[in-house]
């Protein structure tokens, strides 16, 4: 199988401010969100990074996205370097997260022509994967209605629409279904689906076992910013995957909470 | 041709948006309708009385008769048989002005001369000769026009233009810029819609110029109608007509567009970094108004400061307002303006490289 996503002794800190170190009752200036992460992705499987809430998965996930710097280590993305060829990374990527946002004003079919131009894409080619992929997800009769006109599932779809724009080779989800309501992260859940049948790979972060169990091919349990494990789904799993990341965790932290 | 399509966006946001659009243009629209009605309620009341002393004839008289008596004011012509005494009325406040015409005035010929004395210190006086000069300019013929005033130290038209134009203007730019620039850095920011287009492979430094440049041009669509509201309702509030500016030279003019000009990208850059920096449009307007305040300060310090060495055409925009003062106080400062403009342009350059850094930096757009 042919890797596309290689993470390399990956590690990254952060420095607490006065006011996290009050909340948080530690006099530590400095915390480390991964540390020294390594893990592979394969050409159109569904990747999972699964852990608890500051585990480190949206710190890896911006650094893979080079969104933010690796203090160690390095990560290659379709053969790029995420420290070297930041906006190479850039064009073989669509990353989403609930962080980023489309403009409110603007139209899907704008904003489509908008991040086409931005990824360098030419305009006959995008004319076509405008068509396609509108046609494909139901976009095409909201296409000159405002974004912020939108239902939150179409939202959605356009957003997602928008991040593959350029046709990338590895896309990036950072909590797919966080925050959304059963019908819009079933428009999610499906739409990861349809890109699996396109070829493309996809790497996501989660903490939810049901979301791995259905979409993801292999999954990598990290803890405290490490890998725990990593493997097949049915592997690792072991036919109880919420059973088997406890046992995990507990091995680990030595306590569940 | 990422800069060109990032550019495109900030130019379709503008012009597409009719809320912005009037925002934008509001502000000179509302000045001049204020500064009108001010203007219309301090001087509706008064009926002025002009006692106006006359050497010469000239068909001009009955016009500028006319269009006095159509004000609702009155005008007596006293024939002028002792200058001296004429001016001591004036410097007294008793006469008005002394208006003079040479010999056959009215067939425009070689030597043609038109001659108006006024106080420059009184409303009365200034009013006149605003109404003067422009029935005199709106002849449209060729003679020249000797203006003078009983205190030749004051000339107050030019002297308030040059003191308090400079400093109204970088106050217009500076609303202007803040207007859109809060809005589309700040507020991109805040939003989560900067953070998607960083995911792009749009370099930085294009992220910022696509930001700046089409920003700079909106503003000075913004800039130019503030300016206008002011400079149309200038007539009616200050008893200033902008025929006080008719003394300067093509150069003057195209030297204070010049560094008019200059002065916007680098405001729209100043406030682009404070808004990249800020968590919101909230807090970076906190920021920028301070700043504001403070030019607008320095703007019109500097006018009270004929002492500044040749150092101040070298600070950003404040450098240009001084140079600006000088030209409308009669000046011609070529190679100071040049400077001034260059330092802005500097400047300018400065502020999008420190842009681009806080683009790439996670601390700044991604920090807590």
């Amino acid at each position: 199988m042919e890797e596309i996503v290689r993470a390399e002794g990956l590690r990254k800190t952060f420095t607490l401010s006065k006011k996290q170190q009050r909340i948080e009752r530690t006099g530590e200036t400095r915390r480390i969100a991964v540390n020294g992460l390594s893990f592979s992705a394969y050409r159109g499987e569904i990747y999972g990074l699964l852990g608890p809430n500051g585990a480190g998965k949206t710190t890896t996930l911006r650094m893979l996205s080079t969104l933010i710097k690796p203090d160690g280590g390095d990560a290659f993305l379709a053969g790029h370097s995420i420290g070297k060829e930041p906006e190479k990374v850039r064009d073989v990527i669509g990353f989403m997260t609930s962080e980023l946002k489309l403009e409110g004003f603007f139209t899907p079919d704008y904003l489509f022509d908008f991040f086409g131009a931005m990824h360098g894409v030419e305009k006959d080619v995008l004319a076509g994967r405008k068509k396609e992929l509108f046609a494909r997800f139901g976009i095409d009769r909201f296409a000159e209605v405002q974004v912020k006109n939108l239902s939150t599932g179409m939202l959605q779809k356009v957003s997602l629409v928008i991040s593959i724009v350029h046709d990338p080779e590895v896309i990036i989800f950072d909590e797919p279904t966080n925050g959304l309501d059963v019908l819009t992260a079933k428009v999610v859940t499906d739409f990861l689906l349809e890109l699996k049948t396109m070829g493309k790979s996809i790497l996501l972060s989660t903490h939810i076992f049901s979301l791995v169990e259905k979409l993801c091919d292999r999954v990598g349990i990290i803890i405290d910013g490490k890998l725990a494990a990593e493997g097949p789904l049915g592997e690792i799993a072991g036919g109880d995957l919420e059973k088997t990341f406890f046992g995990i965790y507990r091995s680990v932290k030595g306590e569940i909470v | 041709m990422k800069l060109c399509s990032l550019m495109k966006k900030e130019f379709h946001r503008f012009f597409h948006d009719p809320r912005l659009i009037v925002t934008m243009l509001l502000p000179g629209i509302l000045i001049f309708l204020l500064y009108t009605f001010i203007g219309d309620i301090s001087h509706s009341d008064q009926k002025r009385a002009f006692k106006v002393y006359l050497s010469g004839e000239s068909a001009v008289v009955g016009v500028l008769e006319q269009q006095i008596v159509e004000a609702g004011d009155e005008v007596e012509w006293l024939p002028l048989d002792d200058e001296e005494a004429a001016r001591a009325e004036i410097e007294e406040g008793e006469a008005t002005a002394i208006l003079s015409f040479t010999e056959n005035f009215d067939l425009f010929g070689e030597g043609a001369r038109a001659g108006i004395v006024y106080d420059s210190g009184s409303e009365d006086g200034t009013y006149f000769y605003s109404l003067a000069s422009a029935v005199l300019i709106g002849v449209g013929m060729r003679f020249s026009i000797d203006v003078e005033t009983v205190k030749a130290d004051e000339t107050v038209g030019a002297e308030f233009l040059s003191m308090l134009l400079p400093m109204l203007i970088v106050c217009f730019i500076f609303s202007a810029c803040m207007s859109v620039t809060l809005e589309s850095v700040a507020g991109e920011k805040e939003r989560g819609t900067l953070a998607t287009i960083l995911v792009t492979s749009a370099k930085r430094r294009d992220i910022a110029l696509g930001k700046i440049l089409p920003l700079s041009c909106i503003s000075m669509i913004g800039a130019a109608s503030s300016f206008l509201g002011v400079a149309l309702s200038m007539p009616k509030l200050m008893g200033v007509s902008l025929g006080a500016l008719g003394g300067y030279s093509v150069w003057s003019y195209l030297l204070v567009l010049l560094l008019m000009i200059s002065i916007v990208p680098c405001i729209v850059a100043l406030i682009s970094t404070v808004s990249a920096l800020s968590r919101s449009v909230k807090e970076a307007s906190g920021y920028v108004s301070v700043l504001m305040i403070l030019f607008m300060v320095l703007s019109l310090v500097t006018g009270f400061l004929p002492a500044i060495g040749d150092w101040g055409y070298a600070v950003p925009v404040l450098g240009a307002v001084i140079a600006m003062q000088k030209i409308l106080a009669g000046g011609l400062l070529v190679w100071q303006s040049f400077l001034a403009v260059g330092v802005n342009l500097l400047f300018t350059a400065l502020l999008v490289f420190l842009m681009t850094k806080m683009l790439s930096s996670e601390r700044i757009m991604f920090g807590k």
